[in-house]
Order: structure tokens, then C-alpha cells, then sequence
């Protein structure tokens, strides 16, 4: 009973990790159809923004020094900013250009800004410690479940909420799930363009800076690989839960995080390091059966 | 199909011209280059070889693919696997099948078959990725890529884990880079012409035309899937050879990210622009490796820092994206008659390789 | 008071040219039919004022304000609400939704709740359904759902491209039924599109014929459709 209380608080954790990264993801396609392949360097660049800038093996923290009361919103303001920068400097200038360009600036974009990073802090993983208390387990019907978990859990779910109320509720969150329907249509109802888009990679910086930090947490270390493997499996949710079709982003990053957790208890030990090939295998027969997504949107299927 | 021969007297001149004027690079190398230019441009030819091989593919079905370099892993490993003496690998590689452990073969017999190896693997994936659409499929190629990484860099009795596995016989030199970068620009060439080729062009440019004359998406798409693979397997085991170790680290985002962007800078859709974008690039990348090592001006050194050639070859990606989106070629083919003259590109081929809607 | 001017507007895609130097004015609570045969360059005169395709040359002025080259959601902000060909929904979103997508660069704020109640009044069978997802609706229901829509952007110009597309003929008969309905409470300007010039009747107002991206024809609707020359300048008569 414990263990599968365990299993639920991973795959729980573990999917809430991936909801957040898809939903980064699938933001910024819903309004300007760009697959953001820098969104896993945006991560690890919250990440080192942490530190202070150094090529030796123990790192510095620096921001990460902070309160957290300060340290939360500085890494989210980062994040943001990040994110709307390279909206203006970048991906403005391929609003008009077909998904394959956009992706190939986009996939260049975070190669700079990786081997920026690389430049300044070297390619060693280092290790950060934020928050030791959070290490500590708490038992929770006779699991121990670290604190950690806990609190990623709940962080995530109260992100989400306020992400769903912000769309559902706001005038901002209306007119951007109409832009990502049909941008065109919006526009001629007065919705900015420009706004909308900013927006839009505001949120997904800022989605971006909380993973970096939960990442940072989890695992103690900043290392330059680490958003690149949230991104990866960020995508494959957003492909199964339907391009463009945020609920199908989260619900993507859930099952994915569910079926990792899953194949990690069940795989037998030899095979556990292959649990991620195992997954994107899984991920494939989902595609084969249903080639557009689980919850793709009506308006994504192709019109003649 | 009556229409190939007169296809083929049209735009033969494109390889051609390729190959001579590699030809000569090759000759100048090896007379007047230092052993270190040598093995920059041994590196360029497999370049050439891996980005007229992602061409095939990218070019001529308009899919952009994130997962070639897998086929350059495994091509490598296969290498790996043939070509290093047992002794060495009964140490190091405990975990490959017996009849494996006791072969050695020597590169011209291992190449093919690492090559053959890589089209056997893209046969059996490419038949689920080349059934999802356009951008779906981007990003399985970008999956496939993390799963071949994945298990090459965990599976540690066959591929040594993250660490190197060595002992692969460096038997590369100019002239056999050369003669892969010919017989992949053949190959790509033979493709584009071919009857799958023109279909799978006439699908890129209008799908749904396309498909309502009768051509099998998936099939066409699914072959030039396997012909690019082999291709860029073959080009892993040159690779293999050239620097004698492989490393599961060498084949992912950095090399897919380089040879995307070759491709991209050179021209997507022309394999002249391939061929070309290579070039370009491999030239910023030498510039920029000698800057990082340092310039004397005067009595001042001026050295870059390290990683500025990744940054400069970021930038220079974005801007030919955001300024000439067709790339240096404007996918446009080198002919006999636009190349004798400095930098006047030739007008486009009117059939063939180009473009055929 | 003139409301729109188009002056010597010239739109091309690519090389093939949908429009060719049309002028044409509209004057405050007019109503203006504009007719043509298929491939005439309608809705590229729509699009272009609305500000979706790029104007080639000439100029749009909109209330004295010059606005060729704004974007899109700058023209809508200054009153000009089109109804594009094919309806287009929000298929994903409420009819409520919808309906609210249009609201947000009003200034008028405090009338915004008011002008819902009467679209849901115009339009019951909206209000019976307002939770609903938009995709579900029928082509006449859509049709409904997106006049009522660019009334909630309070519209100083409403342009309806087709509506008459797709719908069975009673459908039709209640959409205009409707917009004259509008027109007479609300002394809406109307720019209407549509390829057949019979409904013209019911709108009254001024008409014109486009032909091969010109104007051809110009006069009272009601004088136009009863011209051989319309009959003529739809089918052709040698000259192409």
C-alpha cells in the first residue's frame, strides 16, 4: 500500500514537472504555431541565474542566496524577460514564416544562449542547495514522502490553477485562447497581436524560471543539460496531448510523467536506465493510434 | 518512366560540378595543407556527407527532421563494433554477441554494412514517424534522437556508456573523404531524380495535389527516410574511423544543431545548397577555432573565448534565417554554366532538382 | 459625413492582381450592396480595408484618418467590424465567449453588459445556448453567433462578407431580415459582399459591381438590378 502511495506522489511530482514544461510549450504554439526549442535553455538559464558567473567546479550562489519571498518572484521576473526579449529580438521577425524556419531559428536561438552559458560557467554540473529543510519527509499514511514532493506537488497545482483561472477568467486569458484558434479572426476584433504574443512568452518564461527552480531543488546541482530533458519530453506531451490544445498540454505532461514513474517501479533493474526509451516508445504506439494527439483541438485538424 | 533520361541530361551537370570542385579542395589539402587542415577538411567531407544525407530527406519531403544524427551514432558504433580488434573489445565491449566479439573488419567492408545498418533502423522507425504529420513528426525525429542517446549512453556492455570506447583503426585521409562526400552527393543525386524523388518533391510543394494523384506519402517519404540514413550511417563509420574513438556525447544536440544549420545556411531544398552550406560554415568554424586559440595583432594577442564559434554560428543561423530564408543557394543548383563565373549563381534548373510542382 | 474612403486601391498576390484602382466612398448609416462574380476581388476589398492583406497602392481613410498599412486589430479599433467569409467561430469557445472575444478595446465599458442582453435579445436562440461550445453550432446558428459577435465590438462599419454562404435559403432570408432589422434600430453602416445581387432588394441602398478587380457599375440597388447591364457585366459579353 505504501509503495503504490509512492508510486502515485512520483508520478504526482514527476507529472506536475512535465504539465508545467508542456504547458510553457504549448502556449507559445497556440499563438504563433513556433515549437520554442530555447524553452529548455530558458529553463537551465534560470537555473544558472542562481549562480554567479564562475568556470570553477564549486559554484557561488549568489541570487540564490536570497529569501525566497524575493528569490521566487526575481527568477520569475528573469525568466519572463528572458523569454520576451527573445520574442523581440528573435521570433518577431518569423511570425510570418512556416514552422519549419521558425523551429530552426528557435533551435539556434538556445544554442547561443546554452553556449553563453556554457562560456561563463563551464560545462561542470554544480552543486546549489536551496532550502535544505525541504529535504526532510513528512509521513503521509505511513509513506515517507520527502517535503520536497510535496511542495512541488502543491506548487505546480496552484500554478496550474492560476494559469486555467487567468485563461478562463480574464479578459488577457480570452482574447489568448481566441488568438490561438485563429489569430487572423482576433486580430479583427481588436486583439493585439503584439500583446498577445508577449504575453504569451511572458508566461511561458516565467513557467520556464518555476521549473528551474523545482529542478534546482529536487536535485541540488545546476547543470547545462538538465532543461533540455524536461524539453524533450515537454514536446513529446504537447504531440500527445495535441499540438495546440493547452488542457492536452497538462494532461499529456501528467501521463507521461505517470508512465515514467510506472516503468521505473516495474521495469526490471537492468533495463531502468532505458525507462526514458521505454517511454517515448509508449508515446509512439499513443501516435500510431491516434496520429493527432489525445485531445486534439477541432480547429487543428488540416482544412481543405 | 520515359521522362528520367531527359531529367537526368538536364541536371547532371549539378553533381558534377560538386564533385570536381570538391575534387580540387581535396587535391589543394592534401599538397599544400598542414595535417591539421588536413583532418579539418577529412571532417568537412563527412559534414558533406551527413548534410547531403539530411537533404535527402528534409529537402525533399519539406519535414524537418532533429533525428539524422542517430543514424550517425549508430553507424559509428556499428563501426566500433566491426572494426576494433578483438582483443580489445573482449576488455572493453563484454556485452556483444560472441560471433561479434571475434570479427575484425576492415573499413571498406565495415563502412557498408554500418551504413546498411543505419537504413535497416530508420526502415523500422520511419514507418511509425513518417505516419504523423508535419509538425508531429519534427518532433518524434526529435524523440528518436533522445531515445538512440538514451540507450547508447546507458548501455555500457555493448557501447561503453557516456565514456569512449577506442581502438577503431583511424584509416581516414582526404582522399577517402572525398570519395564519400562523391558518393553521397551520387546517391542524394540518383534520389532526387528518381521517381520516389519527384513524388515526394511534389508532396512538399503541394501536398494535397499530391496525394490526390495517387502518391503514397508515407512511402515515398519512408524511403527517402532509409536512403538518408544510410548516407549519414556511412558517414558515422567514416567518422568512427577518422578520429578512432566514439562517444554517444558527439552525436547529439551540438552536431544536430551544426548540420541543421549547414543545411539551413546552404539552401534546405537544393543539394547544391548542402553541399555549400558545409562549406560556408566550415570555413566560420576554422576562422572562429583560430580566433579562440588566439590572433597576434601586433604586439597584442587577441584571443576569443571559448565557445564564441558555437555562439557565432547561433547568430549567423538567425540572421540567414531572418534575411535570406532560402539560404546562400536561394535553393537554387549550380550548372556548367553559372560556375566558371565568380559568384554568379546560375538561373534555376527549369525541371529536376530544384523544384518539380 | 463620409466613413470610409477607398481611393485608388491596387491589391496584388504575387503576381496576379485582385484589385485594380477601385475608389468607392461610404457615407454614415448607408448601406452598400457590392456584387461580382466569382474571383471579382470582393473579398480581397474587404480584407485589404480591414487590413489582412496589404494594400499595393492607393489609400484607405477611415473618418479622415488615413489607415492603409494598420494592422488588423488598429482598424477594428477604429470601427470597422468585417464578418469574414466562412464564419469563423471560435469553435473551442463559448458562444458567451465568443462573443466577449470583441469587447475588450471598447472604452465604452460601462455599456458592455447591456449590449449582450440585447445581441441575446436579437438573438435567442444565442442565449439559450450561451455555455455552449461554439463548434457546435449549425452554419445559420454560426452565422448568427458572428453578426452578434462584431456587434459587441459597437461597430461604426459592419462589413458582412457572404452571408449568405452555405445557408439554405430560409436561413438567408432571416440573416437579412436581420441586418435590415439592425440597420433600421441601430443606424448601423453596412458593407455588405455578395456574389448573387438578388438580396440587394431586401437591403436597399447603394450597390456596386466588381468585375476583374474594377468597379463596373454603380447606382441605387433597387435601379441596378433591374439594369440589363448588370445581367451583362455578370456573364460577360466577349470582353474578359
Amino acid at each position: 500500500m505504501t509503495a503504490v502511495l509512492q508510486i502515485i506522489f512520483d508520478a504526482l511530482s514527476l507529472g506536475s514537472l512535465y504539465a508545467l514544461g508542456a504547458l510553457g510549450i504549448a502556449l507559445i504554439f497556440g499563438v504563433m504555431r513556433l515549437v520554442n526549442f530555447a524553452h529548455g535553455d530558458f529553463i537551465a538559464f534560470c537555473v544558472f541565474a542562481m549562480l554567479w558567473p564562475s568556470i570553477d567546479a564549486t559554484a557561488v550562489v549568489f541570487v540564490g542566496l536570497l529569501p525566497f519571498y524575493l528569490l521566487i518572484p526575481l527568477l520569475l521576473i528573469i525568466g519572463a524577460a528572458l523569454s520576451i526579449l527573445s520574442e523581440i529580438i528573435v521570433f518577431r521577425r518569423f511570425r510570418n514564416t512556416n514552422p519549419a524556419t521558425m523551429m530552426i531559428a528557435s533551435f539556434a536561438l538556445g544554442f547561443v544562449i546554452r553556449h553563453v552559458l556554457l562560456m561563463f560557467y563551464s560545462s561542470r554540473p554544480k552543486s546549489i542547495t536551496l532550502w535544505p529543510s525541504l529535504g526532510l519527509p513528512v509521513d503521509f499514511l505511513g509513506a515517507h514522502i520527502p517535503m520536497l514532493q510535496v511542495v512541488t506537488i502543491v506548487i505546480t497545482l496552484a500554478a496550474l490553477a492560476v494559469l486555467v483561472l487567468f485563461l478562463k477568467r480574464t479578459r488577457y486569458g480570452l482574447e489568448m485562447r481566441a488568438a490561438a484558434e485563429n489569430f487572423t479572426m482576433a486580430r479583427m476584433l481588436g486583439v493585439r497581436a503584439n500583446g498577445v504574443i508577449l504575453l504569451a512568452f511572458a508566461i511561458s518564461g516565467m513557467l520556464a524560471a518555476a521549473i528551474g527552480l523545482i529542478l534546482a531543488t529536487i536535485s541540488g546541482t545546476a547543470d547545462i543539460n538538465m532543461g533540455a530533458n524536461v524539453m524533450l519530453i515537454a514536446f513529446i506531451a504537447t504531440v500527445i496531448g495535441g499540438l495546440g490544445s493547452v488542457p492536452g498540454a497538462v494532461a499529456g505532461g501528467f501521463i507521461i510523467g505517470a508512465a515514467s514513474v510506472v516503468f521505473q517501479a516495474t521495469l526490471p533493474h537492468d533495463a531502468r536506465v532505458f525507462r526514458d526509451a521505454f517511454v517515448y516508445g509508449a508515446v509512439i504506439v499513443v501516435l500510431l493510434v491516434r496520429p493527432q494527439g489525445l485531445f486534439a483541438p477541432k480547429s487543428a485538424k488540416q482544412r481543405v | 518512366m520515359s521522362k528520367r533520361p531527359s531529367v537526368i541530361r538536364q541536371t547532371i551537370l549539378t553533381p558534377i560540378v560538386l564533385i570536381v570542385v570538391l575534387l580540387l579542395m581535396a587535391a589543394l589539402t592534401y599538397q599544400f595543407g598542414s595535417r591539421a587542415f588536413n583532418r579539418t577538411a577529412v571532417e568537412m567531407f563527412i559534414n558533406i556527407m551527413v548534410v547531403v544525407g539530411l537533404y535527402v530527406f528534409v529537402g525533399n519531403s519539406g519535414l524537418l527532421s532533429f533525428g539524422h544524427i542517430s543514424f550517425m551514432c549508430i553507424g559509428a558504433y556499428m563501426t566500433a563494433w566491426l572494426a576494433i580488434p578483438p582483443v580489445m573489445k573482449s576488455i572493453t565491449l563484454k556485452g556483444l554477441p560472441t560471433w561479434l566479439l571475434h570479427t575484425q573488419l576492415p573499413m571498406w567492408v565495415a563502412t557498408p554494412i554500418s551504413g546498411v545498418f543505419a537504413a535497416l533502423f530508420a526502415l523500422v522507425v520511419g514507418r511509425v514517424i513518417m505516419r504523423l504529420s508535419g509538425i508531429a513528426a519534427s518532433i518524434a525525429t526529435f524523440g528518436l534522437l533522445g531515445v538512440v542517446n538514451n540507450v547508447y549512453s546507458n548501455w555500457d556492455s555493448v557501447t561503453g556508456g557516456q565514456g569512449s570506447i577506442v581502438g577503431i583503426p583511424p584509416t581516414m585521409n582526404v582522399w577517402i573523404g572525398w570519395l564519400g562526400a562523391a558518393i553521397a552527393i551520387v546517391i542524394a543525386y540518383l534520389y532526387a531524380t528518381s521517381r520516389s524523388g519527384l513524388a515526394l518533391r511534389a508532396t512538399r510543394d503541394e501536398s494535397i495535389a499530391a496525394s490526390a494523384s495517387g502518391i503514397d506519402i508515407v512511402r515515398e517519404r519512408l524511403t527517402a527516410f532509409v536512403v538518408s540514413a544510410f548516407i549519414i550511417g556511412i558517414a558515422g563509420a567514416l567518422y568512427a574511423h577518422f578520429l578512432s574513438i566514439v562517444n554517444p556525447g558527439a552525436f547529439y544536440l551540438r552536431t544536430t544543431f551544426i548540420t541543421l544549420s549547414m543545411l539551413v545556411v546552404g539552401g534546405m531544398y537544393s543539394l547544391s545548397g548542402a553541399v555549400t552550406g558545409v562549406v560556408a560554415i566550415s570555413v566560420l568554424i576554422e576562422l572562429f577555432r583560430n580566433l579562440e586559440k588566439g590572433v597576434s595583432l601586433g604586439a597584442l594577442k587577441v584571443a576569443l573565448p571559448n565557445g564564441a564559434q558555437e555562439i557565432a554560428i547561433g547568430i549567423i543561423t538567425i540572421v540567414i534565417l531572418m534575411y535570406l530564408p532560402t539560404g546562400l543557394t536561394r535553393n537554387r543548383e549550380f550548372s556548367w554554366r553559372g560556375w566558371p563565373v565568380l559568384g554568379r549563381w546560375s538561373r534555376p534548373a527549369p525541371t529536376a532538382v530544384k523544384e518539380l510542382n | 459625413m463620409t466613413l470610409l474612403a477607398v481611393d485608388d486601391l491596387t491589391v496584388s498576390y504575387g503576381r496576379l492582381t485582385a484589385l485594380r484602382g477601385v475608389t468607392l466612398r461610404i457615407a454614415e448609416g448607408e448601406v452598400l450592396f457590392v456584387t461580382g462574380p466569382n474571383g471579382a476581388g470582393k473579398s480581397t476589398l474587404l480584407n485589404a480595408i480591414a487590413g489582412v492583406v496589404p494594400a499595393g497602392s492607393g489609400s484607405i481613410t477611415m473618418d479622415g484618418a488615413k489607415v492603409t498599412g494598420a494592422p488588423p486589430e488598429n482598424i477594428a479599433r477604429r470601427g470597422f467590424s468585417l464578418v469574414p467569409e466562412g464564419r469563423n467561430v471560435f469553435g473551442a469557445l463559448s458562444i458567451e465567449e465568443n462573443l466577449k472575444v470583441g469587447v475588450g478595446m471598447r472604452a465604452d465599458r460601462h455599456k458592455i453588459a447591456g449590449d449582450l442582453e440585447s445581441v441575446y435579445a436579437e438573438f435567442p436562440m444565442l442565449a439559450d445556448r450561451r455555455h455552449t461550445p461554439a463548434g457546435m453550432l449549425s452554419g445559420g446558428q454560426q452565422q448568427m453567433l458572428v453578426i452578434g459577435r462584431a456587434l459587441m465590438t459597437a461597430p461604426r462599419i459592419m462589413a458582412i462578407d457572404e452571408p449568405s454562404l452555405g445557408l439554405a435559403p430560409k436561413i438567408i432570408d432571416q440573416v437579412y431580415e436581420i441586418l435590415v432589422r439592425l440597420r433600421a434600430q441601430r443606424k448601423l453602416t453596412l458593407l455588405i459582399v455578395e456574389q448573387s445581387s438578388t438580396r440587394a432588394m431586401m437591403t436597399g441602398g447603394r450597390m456596386i459591381l466588381i468585375r476583374g478587380g474594377r468597379i463596373v457599375l454603380e447606382g441605387a440597388a433597387t435601379d441596378l438590378i433591374k439594369d440589363e447591364r448588370l445581367k451583362q457585366a455578370y456573364f460577360g459579353f466577349g470582353d474578359h
